[in-house]
């Protein structure tokens, strides 16, 4: 009698012991904001619709694609990430209401990919990101701004910045083409500028300069850009702008016969949506460009390979381009940075993580990415590639030649970084 | 990029905006014991306050003992001309208002609340005599009406001063307060004027005083004529901007070098609106919104660069009529200019946004050409002893021990969200404060936050347009934008929070809170939410 109850005494407290420690464990995901038992809700603002939209539009749904193909393979512990898109039309004051409605209406967990150099500024300053603690995972912008922790301390960059990628420029055309005219073609705001002091800083000097202020490229705006180019005898001409201005930039080049060595951001340098917005591919067929991905067409990259089947099932229909590329990888390394939050996410957990492991993350960029404790850097480098009359891109000299730097004044060296493996299928084991 | 014809003109609310709230008319007779009608059900009782201030009360047959003081907005304290624009025809009135509107006056009669206004014994930047006047009026009103046992404030623009003034000062006479759209110290609201005036000058028209006016008759000629010449600089850059969006034309009036006007004019506006602080969402003009007829390229091209600067234009005129009445009441006041930017940097002040309206300033190069005008020209001096006058003014200490309860729309032109923001602040540094005491005398418990902060947010999109493209001004300004653009609706929650908040002893929270928000309409409570800080803090 007395052993019977010893044991009934037992079983009771093992179960309350369990029900105790099941608590314990699920109500801190459930006490988090866009965290429930079966659900991890992400929110993004980018253009899909608008003159800035081309090829920023398909990020989103490359995103959604990678996350419904990990959904399908079990999710992230359990639960499905799920990702809303907002419409900001590539207005800042757009962003700033898109995001407040993401974060107090949609109440997401977190933000990831949000894309524009002025909307996330805005963003960050009028929604308070990080006065309230939301994380904003792998920003579509290489502001370097951005790369100021005490600034910005819930935000993580995930592009090479605008200063590193000029101050490689910078490298490439005093190997590549020293003596020549030089002209450059720049975006009007933080983005040139934020380029434009890379190369003073590494001693380039452009013999024509034209700039630009966002939105009001079009085809008339190019006629002038061309003809000072020419006017000014630009043999080499970089072009640090947006996708919806190279368009117009080389095809009213093209039309003018005017052929420069074309040397394209890589911001403003994927082949499909040019082709897609007028530019004959011959015309690109020899621009060199810094890449920081393999060619979306190199099947035999491993994550483009597994990206492209996600797409085929996932986003049936749509062309795999860089933006494509990009919105997957943002994919999986957000995937990644969930898992290493833990079971139960916090927001602070995930900046942890982020801080903690982020630099260790599977992506499919060659170069390192920067982040620490002290760093929200994201990838640190490119490597130049030159077009070809299909579209597509090759290494520069044959092989991937990797130059990575800071945003600051540190050196451009040749790295031998080994970027870390696609995870098998597609699908992050991390914690 | 076309040209656009406006279906009407831009309307110029400029500061009618401050003086335009209805007046009720009540019995007004000079004396310090009330006059009452004896009317059923309202009685309407009027007098004057011992300064000579009129003041009207109105109290239903069922009185439940709670009366409203409100405190009515900044009036001009000198006629306008006729003639001058939109506010030509203005006569200085003290007549007496005991709410925001009739219906919303009648609204709370009729539910057996009383209401209670002064018309101030003076006009202009009256702070300090009002809380006076009040205070002796709650004591008029209480003798009175002898069944009152609560008194709640509240007011809009620099009644909302009044009102946090009161609240702060006199925690024994008021059980809550709620100040609406209201303007924070008088030296911080000043120097926003004084920016937008002086912006205003440097770019568009040199011979605006801006300032340091005349004492007497020639002081009074002075702000007059400066009146005259915003508005024609208004004029000028609205009739340009109908002729060419894209690049309209600079006033004839300005002075700036020709280098310079090959920036478009709009984005001197712009730059004007971003170094004062007046917001780039206006009655009309959304930032975000551009005419459906434009092709998709042009659209976004108008969304960055031309709304925002539309929406300057019919900001502005606030501000810089703000600016010039104000300016001109205070230095009377303080017996000299206090208004001094010779040491502003205003590249630090725009620091922050010029990435976000790159486009609308014309890019890097437009905003540094633009900048290189306010480095090179001439700065206003404050007079030492006139700006030590200003500081013994009342100011915000925002030490509350009774609910308060704020309100605002976040693109108000004229007293912008950052003076309610910095009350907010004021508050959570007491709040702090008092938990840091509390601690060290061994409270565990945390002071109550008794300070409901509210926001009235405009839509994403409300700019219309014709057929043709053109932006329609001829539509009620949108929620969010404009001085003290409440709803009845709006009017009538503040005033449900306030009686909550006045016989609990606490504010409304929770769902109920948020369902009395709903259902009043634009309404926002958030409290991760911060305005813009005004641009003058900490200089």
């Amino acid at each position: 009698m007395i052993r019977k109850t010893r044991v009934k005494g037992t079983w009771l407290a093992a179960t309350v012991l369990a029900v105790g420690s099941l608590f314990a464990t699920s109500l801190p995901a459930y006490a988090e904001t866009g965290v429930t038992g079966s659900e991890i809700k992400l929110g993004i603002t980018l253009p899909l619709t608008g003159a800035a939209s081309p090829g920023y539009n398909k990020i989103g749904n490359a995103m959604n694609a990678y996350f419904k193909y990990v959904n399908d393979n079990g999710g992230v512990y359990g639960r499905k990430v799920t990702l809303i898109q907002k419409n900001d039309e590539y207005s800042p004051q757009l962003s700033i209401s898109k995001t407040n409605e993401l974060i107090l209406k949609d109440k997401v967990f977190a933000l990831v990919g949000p894309l524009g150099t002025a909307n996330f500024t805005s963003v960050h300053k009028s929604v308070g990101i990080a006065r309230r603690g939301v994380p904003s995972l792998f920003l579509n912008t290489g502001f370097s701004g951005f790369g100021n922790k005490k600034t910005y301390p819930t935000s993580f960059m995930v592009l090479p910045s605008y200063a590193m990628e000029a101050k490689i420029i910078a490298q490439f055309l005093k190997e590549n083409h020293a003596g020549k005219k030089l002209g450059i073609v720049y975006q009007n705001d933080e983005f040139g500028i934020d380029g434009m002091g890379a190369f003073k800083a590494a001693g380039i000097k452009f013999d024509v300069s034209v700039s630009y202020t966002s939105g009001s490229q079009s085809a008339a705006t190019a006629q002038t850009w061309v003809s000072q180019l020419a006017a000014g005898g630009a043999q080499v001409v970089v072009f640090f702008g947006v996708t919806s201005a190279t368009a117009p930039l080389l095809a009213v080049a093209a039309g003018a016969k005017y052929a420069p060595q074309w040397i394209l951001g890589s911001v403003g340098a994927d082949p499909l949506t040019l082709r897609a917005l007028g530019v004959p591919l011959a015309v690109l067929n020899g621009a060199q460009t810094p890449a920081g991905n393999p060619s979306p067409n190199d099947t035999s990259d491993e994550y483009v390979k597994q990206f492209q089947e996600i797409n085929t099932k996932y986003n049936t229909g749509t062309a795999f381009d860089d933006y494509v590329l990009q919105g997957m990888n943002i994919g999986l390394m957000t995937v990644q940075a969930l898992r290493a939050a833990g079971p139960n996410p916090t927001r602070k957990g995930l900046i942890r993580a982020m801080e903690t492991k982020g630099s260790t993350f599977a992506s499919v960029a060659y170069s390192p990415l920067g982040f620490s404790r002290t760093s929200n850097v994201g990838h640190t480098g490119y490597y130049m590639a030159v077009m070809d009359a299909n579209g597509d891109r090759k290494p520069f000299g044959g092989k991937v030649t990797l130059y990575t730097t800071n945003s600051g004044t540190g050196p451009v060296t040749v790295s031998t970084f080994k970027r870390p493996a696609m995870p098998a299928k597609g699908l992050p084991s991390n914690s | 990029m076309r040209n656009f014809k406006f279906k009407r003109s831009l309307t110029l609310v400029a500061g009618t905006a401050l003086a335009a709230s209805l007046l009720v008319a009540a019995p007004t007779v000079a004396s310090a014991t009330p006059v009452c009608d004896g009317k059923f059900p309202v009685q309407s009782c009027g007098g004057a306050t011992s300064d000579g201030a009129p003041y009207a009360m109105m109290v239903p047959a069922n009185f439940n003992g709670t009366v409203y003081l409100y405190s009515h907005g900044y009036r001009p304290n000198v006629p306008v001309p006729a003639g001058i624009p939109v506010l030509g025809g203005y006569s200085v009135t003290n007549t007496p208002q005991p709410g925001p509107n009739a219906t919303v006056i009648g609204a709370l009669l009729a539910k057996g609340y009383g209401v209670v206004g002064s018309g101030f014994a003076r006009q202009g930047w009256n702070a300090d005599s009002a809380i006076k006047t009040n205070v002796e009026l709650v004591g008029l009103f209480k003798k009175q009406f002898t069944k009152t046992t609560k008194v709640v404030a509240w007011g809009e623009s620099l009644g909302g001063f009044i009102t946090q003034a009161l609240a702060e000062k006199h925690p024994d006479l008021f059980s809550a307060a709620a100040p609406m759209c209201m303007a924070s110290d008088v030296g911080p609201l000043m120097t926003m004027a004084g920016d937008a005036l002086w912006g205003m000058k440097t770019f568009f028209d040199p011979t605006i005083k801006g300032g340091s006016y005349s004492a007497g008759a020639a002081g009074y000629a002075e702000a007059m004529g400066d009146l005259v010449k915003v508005f024609t600089a208004i004029g000028s850059l609205q009739a340009a901007f109908a002729a060419n969006a894209l690049t309209p034309a600079w006033p004839a009036t300005s002075r700036v070098p020709d280098a310079i006007k090959a920036i478009p004019s709009r984005s001197a506006l712009v730059m004007v609106a971003l170094m004062s602080g007046v917001p780039l969402q206006s009655a009309h003009f959304d930032s975000t919104t551009a005419p459906s007829v434009l092709p998709v390229a042009q659209q976004t091209s108008f969304i960055l660069a031309i709304n925002p600067a539309f929406a300057a234009l019919e900001n502005l005129g606030n501000a810089a009529a703000l600016g010039v009445l104000a300016m001109h009441d205070i230095e009377q006041q303080a017996g000299g200019a206090f208004f001094d930017n010779t040491a502003t940097d205003y590249a630090a002040r725009i620091a922050d946004e010029q990435f976000s309206w790159a486009s609308a300033l014309s890019g890097a190069s437009g905003t540094a050409g633009l900048l290189s005008v306010l480095a090179a020209s001439p700065r206003a001096k404050a007079d030492p002893a006139a700006v030590a006058k200003l500081k013994t003014l009342t100011s915000h200490s925002g030490k509350v021990e009774i609910p308060t309860i704020l309100f605002t729309a976040t693109a108000d032109p004229t007293t912008a969200a950052g003076n309610q923001q910095s009350v907010a602040d004021k508050y959570a540094t007491y709040m702090a404060e008092k938990w840091t005491a509390a601690r060290k005398a061994g409270s565990p418990k945390r002071p109550a936050n008794n300070q409901l902060v509210l926001w009235n947010l405009p839509p994403e999109k409300y700019t219309k347009y014709s057929a043709a493209g053109a932006p329609d001004t001829s539509l009620p300004a949108a929620t969010g934008t404009t001085h003290c653009n409440f709803t009845n609706s709006q009017f009538l929650a503040i005033a449900d929070l306030l009686a909550y908040a006045s016989a609990n002893g606490k504010n409304l929270s929770g769902g109920p809170l948020l369902t009395k928000l709903r259902k009043a309409g634009n309404m926002t409570y958030d409290r991760g939410y911060i305005a813009p800080r005004l641009k003058y803090y900490g200089e």
